[in-house]
């Protein structure tokens, strides 16, 4: 099975490793910035490109895999599903839910299959709560509270800094927690959301609140945070009728700090040493379900309902209301 | 020798004042009135003082004055009968249920000249000392934003009763949070978004024991406030109190008790947590007691209470209509 990625910085970077490491062939590596490519290729190999249309229409690739800034995603969407190939594209699915609807029509009408890489579905630690709670360790869960953040990330041309093109914090990175919250308790009814959204010369700002009451009572609270001078925390905590849970990634096996330099840090996303890591298992998950051996967890579909999810918080942000989802 | 009494112990918190006063050099706990006589006499022999059953003798006997630590609906005619009869009152937080009620109690107190503080000890809190110090200190830029919670454990008893409390955990676990930023930010309320809920606890209570609230402050400061009974019977402690603060020079994260041991007793088969800082009621006490022997205001007024109280019933409105709501 022969995949083209498109996108080698960041999160890219992260799924040529899984692609690798799951046994799938690597086959191409585009970005519009060739170095990025390069440098990519170096470590995981793969033929280098930069132009990822192209890469979406070679006839010796099976799967592509999108990892460019949100608002390209539906562009190659359209392209891969048209040239006939399955696709990987990384969260959030599109910034509109317009743009969704339009890329998985092209990916229904082609016959291909569309995987949306809402990762959280496959942390160890996630799933070990959703274990929990499924064997009623805490009574009826009634709460929960996520949080998720660190850093602003830098992201190719510091694309994340326009807030139309990535929806800050609240769109392209708490899209996790209230996929997972959905994922967890079922749908959401609806949303209220607090967002900064600052912008700076430097180092913008961004930072989001976000209170969700689902259909069957539960109340979800989402902190998300792009305003730490560093780092990367996740907290988690449910509260239920006979019992509470809680998870904080600074609990953990292995902690390393490394010096500083004078070009500073960028989003270092932690995971647990794990003996196979959450993006390897959600690529073992895809590669399952183009193989005809299981149904993804997560669905085309999961993946439009939680950038409505997002979208609607932006909303609530902008016009103070709550808003029916 | 500043004489107070405490008018009843309904509240827990009572005792942690009594303790406070029999540790103050400067203060004596000269008398203790309850509408529940057994309850009074009881705290009144633990705490080697005497117990007087008639609120007039009570009054009478010669306090400068009193703490109120009742159920939360009769804080206001206590707080009235004590100001009538000349006494400095601190009175337990929430100062009360409604924002009529907090305003007849200022007013009473006005008309009075009496000193009347609210109970909130956080302001002694050394964690939200040192905040508030690098805050005010200017090293953290601007504040934009801030998430903070006040989760405890389930109280039961009167808590649990809107007839007495006037709400459930939104209306317990709301006011010590809004005080403290409005105490370390300079800044009002403006408005307030609520989700309540009776989340852990149906069947067994008819009030809320969750409020998540997203309130804004002047300057535009985005707040999300979480009030809950939500920790579980087999947590380590009570609950918390935290604060993250956002500013444009940087993250302050207060857990304004997290000073703990813990502690793995089989006696107590769960986990629990020593809390070894210091003691913030014990700062609440002794301003009152300096307040009551200089004739001044206590440091944390009325005002502050009512503000407060302010929050609380618009959050609980905000609830009911479904919509942001002006503070």
């Amino acid at each position: 099975m022969n995949v083209a990625l498109i996108g080698c910085s960041g999160i890219g970077r992260v799924h040529a490793e899984a692609v690798v490491k799951c046994g799938l062939n690597l086959a191409v590596v585009a970005d519009k910035n060739q170095a990025a490519a390069q440098a990519l290729a170096m470590d995981f190999g793969g033929e280098v490109m930069t132009d990822g249309l192209a890469a979406c229409a070679r006839a010796d690739v099976d799967v592509v895999a999108i990892c460019t800034p949100t608002p390209t995603h539906g562009l190659f969407v359209k392209a891969a599903a048209k040239a006939g190939k399955d696709i990987f594209c990384e969260k959030p699915f599109c910034r509109t839910v317009a743009e969704c609807e339009e890329a998985l029509a092209a990916v229904n009408k082609a016959k291909v299959k569309l995987f949306v890489g809402h990762v959280v579905r496959y942390f160890q630690e996630f799933e070990a709560m959703k274990a929990q709670i499924a064997a009623g360790k805490i009574g009826q869960p009634g709460f929960a509270k996520l949080y998720r953040g660190g850093i602003f990330p830098q992201g190719a041309e510091l694309w994340f800094r326009d807030y139309e093109k990535s929806g800050g914090v609240t769109f392209d990175c708490m899209i996790h927690d209230l996929d997972w919250v959905r994922y967890v308790f079922g749908e959401p009814k609806r949303i209220f959301c607090q967002a900064l959204m600052k912008a700076h010369a430097e180092l913008p700002q961004d930072y989001s609140q976000v209170t969700m009451r689902m259909k069957n009572g539960v109340i979800a609270t989402v902190i998300g945070t792009w305003a730490h001078p560093h780092g990367f925390r996740v907290k988690a905590e449910i509260c239920g009728s006979g019992g509470m849970i809680q998870f904080d990634s600074h609990d953990a096996p292995l902690n390393v700090q490394k010096r500083q330099t004078g070009a500073g840090s960028g989003m270092i996303v932690p995971s647990s040493p794990v003996d196979k890591s959450p993006y390897q298992l959600e690529w073992e998950d895809f590669a399952g379900w183009l193989a005809g051996r299981n149904k993804p967890r997560v669905t085309p579909r999961d993946a439009i309902r939680a950038v409505q999810m997002a979208e609607s918080a932006l909303k609530s942000a902008e016009t103070k209301r709550p808003v029916a989802l | 020798m500043a004489k107070i009494g405490i008018m009843s112990f309904a509240h827990m918190h009572a005792y942690s004042y009594a303790a406070c006063l029999k540790e103050l050099a400067g203060a004596e706990l000269a008398a203790v009135w309850d509408d529940d006589a057994r309850r009074g006499r009881a705290a009144a022999k633990q705490f080697g003082t005497r117990f007087l059953a008639d609120m007039d003798r009570f009054l009478a006997s010669g306090l400068d004055g009193v703490i109120v630590t009742s159920e939360n609906v009769k804080h206001r005619a206590m707080v009235e009968r004590a100001a009538a009869a000349g006494k400095w009152i601190l009175c337990e937080k929430p100062l009360a249920p409604t924002v009529a009620d907090a305003k007849a109690m200022l007013q009473a107190c006005k008309k009075a000249r009496v000193g009347l503080g609210t109970a909130f000890p956080c302001r002694y809190s050394q964690s939200l000392i040192d905040a508030r110090e690098q805050i005010r200190s200017g090293a953290f830029g601007e504040i934009l934003a801030a998430s903070c919670t006040n989760h405890g454990q389930f109280p039961g008893g009167w808590f649990a009763k809107n007839e007495l409390a006037g709400g459930g955990a939104t209306m317990d676990h709301t006011v010590h949070v809004a005080d403290v930023l409005r105490w370390i930010l300079g800044r009002e309320f403006v408005s307030v978004y609520c989700e309540l809920g009776n989340q852990f606890h149906q069947g067994a209570i008819k009030t809320d024991d969750l409020g998540s609230l997203h309130l804004e402050m002047e300057g535009g400061i985005q707040v999300s406030h979480l009030a809950s009974w939500s920790r579980a019977k087999s947590f380590p402690t009570w609950g918390d109190v935290t604060i993250e603060f956002i500013g444009t020079d940087g993250v302050l994260l207060v857990d304004a008790f997290n000073q703990k041991l813990n502690v793995y007793s089989d006696a107590a088969v769960k986990a629990e947590w020593a809390y070894w800082g210091s003691n913030p009621d014990l700062g609440l006490v002794a301003d009152f007691v300096r307040a009551v022997d200089t004739r001044t205001e206590p440091a944390v007024t009325g005002m502050d209470g009512l503000r407060a109280t302010e929050v609380t019933v618009a959050a609980y409105k905000s609830a009911r209509l479904g919509k942001m709501i002006k503070i």
